[in-house]
């Protein structure tokens, strides 16, 4: 087992430092990121390169957390949402994820919003039955809706009484970074002829993107949190090129007078989403793509089998 | 709850539109920016840059040379490569000026035209007015076309005291199989010009002894010349497993113009019977007659190249390879070149072993005999030990350490032997050792950061 050093700057909140276990077979490399284990399995590589490649995933996806978690102090997002009101002006990272929020906005006619954070604050879901009423969500719908944002790349100006943040999108482009990064770290290496072949795969809690199928030609086979309260049995996905992404409430969820209302809450109404299937995982090309998609399935509750169809996605649907 | 379920229905009914696309779009038009965060080494974004000095010192005395090497490397985000390199050449010391060893005196006429140098009799006659610094630029672009083609594109420059070399060169690489296979092709053009001190001598004239009163200019031709030279390089590198990578080269090299070294002379050997039978033929003056050399004004050179690199199941690397080299001055070749990179966890120590055997020019002799000088049909003659009859050695051990944040730190230590055979000359000429070893250590340290 080997544990890495990094430079204090590289891990903000502090995580634990990254782990690296396996032999040359299969390195295992894990660490904490954006509440959630983070794994990235390498083949074809030496420990060194193993390491060296987990180094820079772990290092860009706390920079990702550190850059747009809405729990840090001074960071984009707060100074988005401490703006009181006035322009800001935001960098091309933040510009690109916030053209891409405002797409998924209009593509969704307005069930992807990243300014309906704000619900969180009326529906808590911690497993008990408190379920708001329709005055609580009525005052809080008051204070979100994107289409009140104004925003023009790279000037955004928020409503005072409005917030934003990226927990909808963060995990899925951490994962879609640290692929990009880690492609290209490796062209560079076999470059230099360091090693003739690498395959990968990027796994946030069930986010997961893959370089290409394993050195052998077989697909990648990952286990996913199962959407079962029965934390044991876990459901595996088979993945030989682009990405899973997997929108479920396995653990956040209410249970009001037999209801579940599922985590997943649309931001025109307030009301949690019922109806919807427990977990819903979709292949895609890149894990944005597949976590928008089923993302949007849940947003559609029992209809999401149907439009994950229309879609023409590959998907596996809990109910 | 009569609100809720209400709502929940308007939701369901809301149409279902194909959505896919364009949000495939968007996602790959937001991964297509970048972070602009300095990552790794290696990372698009980031300057990558290596630093090397090397120390090069043949034994006897003869030439030494101090590189200092510094390049840079820049990487984008869409996989392009610019790499910039300059290094910086000391030489000095002694080089063999191609004469014989004698049993006498032997008094020889600098390059310059304007001293006079002695080798002791028996000595390896070695003009030891050599210094020369160099310094060169070198600039090399890398860049995807798409998926599956690459070009490269780079720019050098080098500027001795009489010596100014640029180029040019090109090249397309294609992937195929997966990236298991890469065809390349490339292509490059130098040129070349050369301005000695002490002008170009003619070929084969005689060398004109000054401190006799021989008239220097008269043996002079032109102040400068120079050299093209074309290179193209066809190759195929495979995959054969996920531990085996091999590489196929084939390469031409023509080389039109002054390919002289105009420094270089012969010594003219009797061979009438006589007391003085295999001495130095002398001119009227009572002087040792020996002519400036000459070499064919072109050069074609073909070779082929094969190399395999085999990684075990621990790491470690064995990297073999061998070059088979053919010209049209005669000379055929053969390099077998051997290491073995032993990954000592963050180290490495790689064991090195370079064989290299070749066979003379057509047009070298390590004399010119008195009847050849005066039947006068000699057109070219070298006795650069450089286009001889030679097999060389290098033995070397290199180590390396990755440092933890990703730099490495190098030092690599090499020896170098070559021995020349050939013609053991005639008379008093086979007392003397026409063909000394040259022996040389390679020592270089390196950083990259």
């Amino acid at each position: 087992m080997a544990e890495l050093t990094l430079e204090p700057e590289d891990n903000p909140a502090q995580h634990p430092l990254p782990k690296l276990t396996g032999n040359r077979q299969l390195w295992i490399g894990c660490f904490q990121a954006m509440a959630s284990d983070c794994e990235l399995l390498i083949e074809g590589v030496d420990e060194v390169q193993a390491s060296a490649l987990l180094m820079i995933a772990a290092k860009e996806t706390w920079r990702i957390e550190h850059k747009f978690s809405r729990y840090v102090s001074g960071n984009i997002i707060d100074r988005i949402n401490t703006a009181l009101g006035q322009t800001i002006e935001v960098d091309s990272e933040t510009a690109a994820l916030l053209n891409f929020s405002d797409q998924c906005y209009q593509l969704s006619d307005g069930l992807f919003d990243v300014s309906s954070g704000v619900l969180r604050k009326i529906w808590r879901f911690d497993g008990s039955d408190a379920v708001p009423d329709s005055v609580q969500i009525t005052e809080t719908l008051k204070h979100l809706g994107w289409h009140k944002v104004d925003w023009k790349t790279p000037m955004l100006s928020l409503p005072e009484d409005m917030e934003l943040d990226f927990g909808g999108i963060g995990k899925e482009y951490a994962v879609d970074r640290v692929v990009l990064i880690l492609n290209s770290k490796i062209d560079r290496l076999s470059k230099h002829s360091e090693f003739s072949n690498c395959s990968f795969v990027v796994n946030f809690g069930g986010d997961l993107a893959c370089s290409g199928p394993r050195l052998d030609g077989t697909p990648w086979t990952i286990g996913v949190e199962n959407s079962e309260r029965d934390q044991t049995s876990v459901a595996t996905v088979s993945l030989s090129q682009g990405a899973v992404a997997t929108s479920g409430d396995s653990r956040r969820f209410l249970l009001k007078d037999g209801v579940r209302y599922c985590h997943i809450l649309n931001p025109l109404t307030g009301e949690s989403i019922i109806d919807a299937p427990h977990a819903i995982s979709v292949a895609a090309s890149n894990c944005m793509q597949a976590g928008m998609l089923s993302t949007f399935a849940m947003l559609h509750g029992e209809q999401a089998e149907a439009f994950l169809d229309a879609q023409e996605a590959q998907y596996w649907v809990q109910r | 709850m009569q609100l809720m379920k209400r709502k929940t229905n308007k939701s369901n009914v809301r149409a279902i539109k194909k959505i896919a696309p364009a949000l495939a779009a968007a996602s790959c038009s937001l991964l297509s920016v970048g972070s602009g965060t300095a990552l790794a080494r290696g990372e698009a974004g980031t300057w990558d840059f290596d630093a090397a000095s090397l120390f090069y010192a043949e034994t006897d005395d003869r030439v030494s040379a101090v590189e200092p090497v510094f390049s840079a490397t820049r990487n984008f985000e869409d996989g392009e490569v610019l790499n910039l390199k300059a290094a910086y050449d000391v030489l000095t010391g002694a080089s063999p000026n191609g004469a014989t060893p004698s049993a006498t005196p032997q008094t020889f006429t600098t390059p310059s035209g304007n001293s006079t140098y002695t080798t002791d009799a028996g000595d390896a006659p070695i003009d030891d007015t050599f210094k020369d610094t160099r310094v060169a630029l070198s600039a090399s672009w890398l860049a995807p076309i798409n998926r599956d083609w690459e070009y490269s594109a780079a720019f050098y420059g080098s500027k001795e005291y009489d010596y100014l070399s640029i180029g040019t060169s090109g090249g397309i690489k294609r992937y195929l199989n997966n990236k298991n296979t890469a065809l390349n092709a490339g292509l490059s053009f130098s040129f070349d010009t050369i301005e000695p001190e002490g002008d170009i001598p003619g070929a084969l004239a005689e060398m004109p002894h000054i401190g006799s009163g021989d008239d220097f200019s008269a043996t002079r031709i032109d102040t400068s010349d120079d050299k093209t030279i074309i290179d193209a390089l066809f190759g195929v590198t495979q995959v054969i497993n996920r531990n085996t990578i091999m590489q196929f080269n084939y390469s031409v090299s023509m080389s039109d113009g002054y390919l002289t070294d105009p420094f270089k002379i012969l010594s003219v050997i009797e061979d009438t019977a006589g007391a003085n039978f295999g001495g130095n033929l002398q001119n009227g003056n009572g002087n040792n007659i020996y002519l400036y050399e000459a070499r064919p004004d072109s050069r074609i050179k073909h070779s082929l190249y094969w190399q395999t690199k085999y990684a075990l199941a621990n790491g470690d690397v064995i990297d073999g390879s061998y070059r088979f080299m053919l010209d049209d001055w005669g000379i055929n070749s053969h390099t077998f070149d051997f290491r073995y990179r032993w990954q000592l966890g963050s180290s490495y120590l790689e064991p090195h072993l370079r064989y290299y055997m070749q066979s003379e020019a057509d047009f070298y002799k390590r004399y010119i005999t008195e009847t050849e000088y005066n039947a006068g049909s000699l057109k070219e003659a070298t006795s650069d030990y450089r286009l001889g009859d030679l097999d060389g050695m290098t033995i070397g051990l290199k180590y390396g350490h990755k440092l933890d944040n990703d730099h490495e730190f190098n030092i690599r230590v090499e020896y170098y032997l070559q021995s020349n055979s050939g013609d053991n000359g005639i008379g008093l000429l086979k007392d003397q050792d026409l063909y000394p070893d040259t022996k040389a250590l390679i020592f270089q340290v390196g950083y990259s950061f």
